[in-house]
């Protein structure tokens, strides 16, 4: 496994890899900027109160969980195109004939791919989080009670609790890909279901809806914002068994399949 | 009366003398893929030290039967053995084995060193093997380039590269002279030549029936998922070979027609010539007869079918 590790680093050179991490950096300064920004500058602002959250130890987190939808988007995309690509390409067949224990070689790259997940992401949040204290004091808000022993914990728990979901949706786009076997395919499951399925699902079956995987890694950030789903209704404890449970299913329905299926490509 | 033998393509004895022998042995190894019979109970010995040409047209099973030996696919039905170590346990032998299957694939963002250090780490082969075999196929000037800038020629070469990485004792090559010029098949041939008299053994799989006769010593014919012939390249030869036979007048001709039907072989009249599609041994035999008939001025030489024409031959049922 820790040679299908590192077989996968190389890959992660390629430009359009590297060029996801100044994207997601971007994206996770940019709107948080534009919610600070309509909380200060308009009266409709993002989230109904959260000129009044912001001066709290909740505030930092409320402002970093706007780009939470986009980092979900980015990881399934991430993890979904470049395991459907080794179908896609015809390079699996390379690497099978070199390992050809098939879940060595599965967990090998998905420990490189969650890997480049959480490092891109933490990196991408604790630059985010310096600029917004930077804006936030150029703006007049106090950022005291963000920086108190409170604070600090909770954007931990916060962060812990991102890259937690992301892992778990790193394993759907891994389930996709294995069942796919394809790039187009599995990428367009993946951002339809993370953005659109089960919010469709939701409309018409709310209670159910609560219990799918994508609603319960997001309500592990327990944040509030247009883009999340805000305080798990389940509780923390229950989201958390039922999310991990989530995973477990995914990794071993990929396990199952990748082993037993003919390689075609 | 003259006989005359017209041998081509330089081939190795070829002989089985023991199971030891075999770097590749399967019994009625099935594919099915629904109905279809991809592959059908084929049962195929490759010899040690040899390069087995892997011949048919397309949708033959070719590429399938590789794809089973290497792991990719489960068989229906059957077994088979590579380098004496049963397919399931790929471990076994697998490291011992290069394979290049289909067109080669890549990373096409990677320069082509960068898709070998993927193979290499994965493999767990030496590092200092990536510099060995870029040079042995000509590519240590554009390693540094990346794949998607690649010729169809160089991309060959690359995968023939990945290939030799493990330093294989078999090679499993499909169509290894794709997109290759004339002079790139030429050194391709040299070097599949090269590896032979190393001790490698080389399955090869292609469509280029007069690259593959030039190379060859042993043989496996494949139609729709069947085994056609799997012998030496010398025993195809010998078995599709013919006895050309020039006659000074018409009316010897005719009494040369009339032995070889007689003894019920097949005479065909080409250029002036007869074509009689029997044993090399026979033509003693005939020079006897056509002497005892009065047919005293005739010529005899011997001519070896094609692989071309054996192939054809085989594909229309002409044993």
């Amino acid at each position: 496994m820790l040679r299908a590790f590192r077989s996968e680093l190389p890959k992660f050179s390629r430009w359009m890899v590297l060029a996801g991490i100044p994207v997601m950096v971007a994206v996770t300064i940019g709107l948080p900027y534009f919610a600070l920004s309509r909380a200060l500058t308009s009266t409709d602002t993002p989230i109904k109160n959260l000129p009044q959250i912001l001066p709290t130890t909740q505030g930092l987190i409320t402002l970093l969980s706007f780009a939470q939808k986009f980092t979900v988007a980015v990881a399934v995309t991430m993890v979904a195109a470049n395991l459907a690509a080794e179908w896609s390409q015809g390079t699996l067949r390379n690497l099978l004939v070199r390992e050809p224990g098939r879940l060595r070689w599965l967990w090998g790259k998905m420990l490189a791919l969650l890997l480049f997940v959480i490092l891109s992401t933490t990196l991408a949040i604790f630059i985010s989080t310096g600029v917004i204290l930077l804006l936030a004091g150029s703006y007049g808000i106090s950022t005291a009670p963000w920086l108190t022993l409170e604070g600090v914990g909770i954007f931990f728990l916060y962060l812990g609790n991102e890259l937690l979901g992301l892992v778990g949706i790193s394993l759907l786009g891994m389930f996709i890909a294995v069942l796919t076997r394809s790039i187009g395919i599995a990428v367009g499951i993946s951002v339809a279901y993370v953005l659109i399925a089960e919010d469709l699902a939701q409309a018409v079956w709310k209670d159910g809806a609560t219990w799918l995987p994508v609603h319960l890694f997001d309500y592990l950030w327990g944040t509030e914002s247009h883009f999340s789903m805000g305080v798990p209704p389940m509780g923390y404890g229950a989201d958390l068994i039922v999310a991990l449970l989530w995973m477990v299913g995914f990794v071993l329905v990929s396990a199952i399949a990748f082993r037993r299926m003919d390689i075609n490509a | 009366m003259t006989l005359h033998s017209n041998v081509s393509p330089i081939r190795q004895a070829i002989s089985l003398s023991s199971d030891s022998d075999l770097v590749i042995e399967t019994h009625g190894l099935s594919k099915h893929f629904g109905q279809r019979k991809a592959v059908d109970a084929l049962t195929i010995r490759v010899p040690r030290g040899s390069i087995t040409g892997f011949i048919g047209p397309n949708g033959a099973g070719k590429t399938t039967t590789i794809r089973m030996l290497l792991g990719l696919l489960r068989p229906t039905s059957g077994s088979a053995t590579i380098l004496g170590k049963e397919i399931s346990h790929l471990r076994a032998y697998l490291p011992r084995v290069g394979a290049l299957i289909e067109s080669p694939a890549f990373y096409p963002g990677l320069s082509g060193r960068k898709n070998l250090e993927v193979i290499t780490r994965l493999g767990g082969y030496p590092g200092s093997r990536i510099d060995q075999v870029l040079e042995i196929v000509g590519l240590d000037r554009r390693a540094k380039d990346p794949v998607r800038k690649y010729s169809l020629g160089m991309k060959q070469r690359l995968g023939l590269a990945m290939v030799l990485l493990p330093e294989p004792e078999f090679l499993i090559l499909d169509e290894p002279t794709n997109g290759l010029d004339p002079f790139g098949i030429i050194e391709m041939r040299d070097l599949l030549r090269g590896m032979r008299d190393q001790g490698k053994t080389i399955l090869v799989s292609s469509h280029l029936l007069g690259e593959l006769e030039q190379v060859c010593d042993w043989l496996v014919i494949l139609h729709e998922g069947k085994t056609l012939f799997n012998g030496s390249a010398n025993a195809l030869v010998e078995r599709r070979s013919e006895l050309v036979v020039e006659a000074a007048d018409a009316a010897q001709r005719d009494l040369v027609v009339g032995i070889a039907r007689a003894a019920g072989y097949r005479v065909q009249l080409l250029n002036g010539s007869l074509r009689i599609a029997c044993p090399a041994d026979w033509a003693s035999e005939l020079k006897l007869r056509a002497q005892d008939a009065g047919a005293t001025d005739i010529t005899i030489s011997r001519r070896e079918a094609s692989l071309e024409e054996s192939f054809l031959a085989m594909l229309k049922g002409e044993h």
